[in-house]
């Protein structure tokens, strides 16, 4: 280590890197939404169509006595929460099978997976819209076979429409999180539990599902979040049902303008989110075995 | 790889394949109506798509949106993944927190909240608009990309580097960049792609430049119609070759350094002196 400089500037010089995109991101995303939280005590004169600086409380107060934007607010929970248990549920197979492929099938496995992701918001849902129509694939298919007399109407425009998209939006990202915590687990220890006698549900449950829980906790959180806030899948293809939280909160700031009001209503909205997603993390942590597997990848 | 693991992989490549070889093949389906049974092969929505001057323009503008998005994501996303994986970083679970937000907070919200603020102060939502909004939904993901090849470079490439005289820049430009280039093209296109994907923030901030999706989705709310099908299949088609363009360089960059890697695990005794 003959004639290393004394100042070793490249080190410190990329972590001072980090600046910059802190503050872009600090600029682009926590002022606005800091700026939701001015806007939200704001009065607006609905006469001029103009917001005026105050201290108001109406916003906030006709958000606590609208029960209708609690039960969007509930809706967004939940069919986030929906969609991170369908994906995890769906996810967990695939991510295994992934992982125990030969290596020259996971390349192919991820340019698989993640092609669909490429595709627009509006083409997934255009496409859905063709497959699931009345007169669409699965209808044809159904009538063809003779499986159903009238084509099943229930399947476009449902509450099971937007289940169905969300969770098909949303697959690939949870089969990736589980995926790369799969391939970290040493596969002699699902072998071991086997020539123990446990069987293959066993060895998922006591073995493969603690291990890959760091896994599961991302891809969970990624998926609720994308889920909850989704707004375009539900109201082109949730039919009646697909009101949702962040459709109100466009139609306040857009047609309404009550920005106040669609600015508390957001600020309601990604609270709630955040607690959930705080509760699920609390949840996953108290799988058997998972706070070790948790608690030795912090140290 | 046992059989259970084959089908649910094959299931699986089914369910999400489903709904785009539906549109593919009704794009090629010779009937204004998008029903079963199929009427014939036709290529008239593709003719009547080369003949639509409204999706060239809007074609156009998505392409020249989406390559600043590329641009900037990457640079942001490199410059954010040198920090996380440098080990000297303070506050490193602040800042992840900090490059996750764009990712976590519901992008609607986002992009309302800027639309807010941007007329508030007067300022016109536009191309520009968009470009900066969509880079910092790309950031998270570029971010995430470049640190996973990063955090395996060889920390002793940088320090032999520089014991050899090379100065920190020079490490970086002709040591460190190299073996990114991979990472960078994956960077870059996944920033083009989802800015040709987006619709949500394009619908806020896009004002009067008209991207691709914000096209489709006005016209689609009114009805479905096969042309669309012809476009979107194009649309993915494209987005393929760029896919499958930056996969097969990073395989053609890949091989040399697998090599290398090989070679450096057959003999570690030898190779540390």
């Amino acid at each position: 280590m003959i004639g290393r400089p004394l100042f070793s500037g490249f080190a410190l010089g990329r972590t001072h890197l980090a600046i910059p995109v802190a503050l872009v991101l600090v600029l682009g995303c926590i002022v606005p939404l800091g700026v939701l939280v001015v806007f939200s005590v704001f009065e607006v004169d609905f006469d001029a169509f103009v917001l005026m600086p105050a201290l108001s409380p109406r916003a906030w107060s006709d958000l606590f006595h609208t029960w209708s934007f609690w039960v969007l607010i509930g809706k967004a929970v939940i069919s986030g929460a929906a969609a991170a248990l369908t994906t995890s549920i769906l996810g967990y197979p695939i991510a295994l099978a992934l992982a125990s492929a030969p290596l020259n099938w996971k390349g192919i496995g991820t340019v698989v997976l993640l092609t669909p992701l490429y595709t627009g918001e509006i083409v997934r849902i255009y496409a859905w819209r063709i497959v699931l129509g009345s007169e669409g694939l699965i209808n044809t298919l159904l009538l063809d076979l003779h499986i159903v007399a009238s084509p099943v109407k229930w399947l476009l425009f449902t509450p099971f429409t937007t289940a169905l998209v969300l969770t098909y939006n949303n697959l690939p990202y949870m089969v990736l999180a589980i995926w790369v915590s799969a391939e970290m687990v040493d596969k002699r220890l699902i072998e071991a539990a086997r020539d123990l006698g446990a069987r293959p549900l066993d060895a998922f449950f006591k073995v493969t599902l603690p291990l890959t829980t760091p896994g599961l906790a991302a891809g969970v959180f990624a998926v609720f979040a994308l889920a909850a806030g989704e707004m375009l899948t539900p109201s082109l293809l949730g039919g009646t049902s697909g009101q949702t939280a962040m459709a109100m909160i466009d139609n306040l700031f857009g047609t309404a303008f009550d920005w106040p009001l669609a600015s508390a209503l957001a600020l309601a909205l990604l609270a709630a989110l955040f607690l959930t997603a705080v509760a699920l993390g609390f949840c996953l942590t108290r799988f058997k075995g998972a706070r070790a597997v948790i608690g030795r990848g912090r140290a | 790889m046992n059989r259970f693991a084959a089908a649910t992989l094959a299931l699986a490549t089914t369910f999400l394949y489903l709904p785009i070889v539906v549109l593919a093949v009704f794009s090629f389906n010779d009937s204004d109506l998008m029903a079963f049974p199929l009427t014939g092969f036709s290529l008239r929505w593709y003719e009547e798509l080369a003949g639509n001057a409204a999706f060239h323009s809007g074609f156009v503008t998505s392409f020249l949106v989406a390559q600043p998005v590329g641009l900037i994501g990457m640079v942001a996303g490199l410059m954010a993944a040198l920090a996380l994986t440098s080990p000297k970083l303070k506050f490193r679970l602040a800042f992840a927190a900090l490059i996750l937000v764009p990712f976590l907070v519901p992008k609607s919200v986002l992009s309302i909240a800027q639309a807010m603020i941007m007329s508030r102060i007067h300022l016109e939502r536009g191309a520009v608009a968009l470009i900066l909004a969509q880079s910092l939904v790309v950031i998270p993901f570029t971010t995430a990309l470049i640190s996973a090849v990063l955090i395996r470079v060889d920390p002793r490439l940088d320090e032999a580097a520089r014991d050899l005289g090379a100065t920190p820049w020079q490490s970086f430009r002709l040591v460190l960049l190299p073996q990114l280039n991979s990472a960078l093209a994956g960077a870059y296109s996944i920033g083009v792609i989802l800015s040709l994907a987006d619709l949500t923030i394009s619908m806020f901030l896009a004002g009067r430049t008209q991207p691709l999706s914000l096209m489709v989705a006005s016209e689609f709310r009114h009805d479905l119609r096969p042309d669309l099908n012809a476009m979107q299949v194009t649309v993915l088609a494209l987005t393929a070759v760029i896919v499958a363009l930056s996969e097969l360089y990073r395989r053609h960059r890949a091989r040399p350094q697998r090599l290398a890697d090989r070679a450096a695990t057959a003999e570690p005794i030898e190779a540390a002196p």
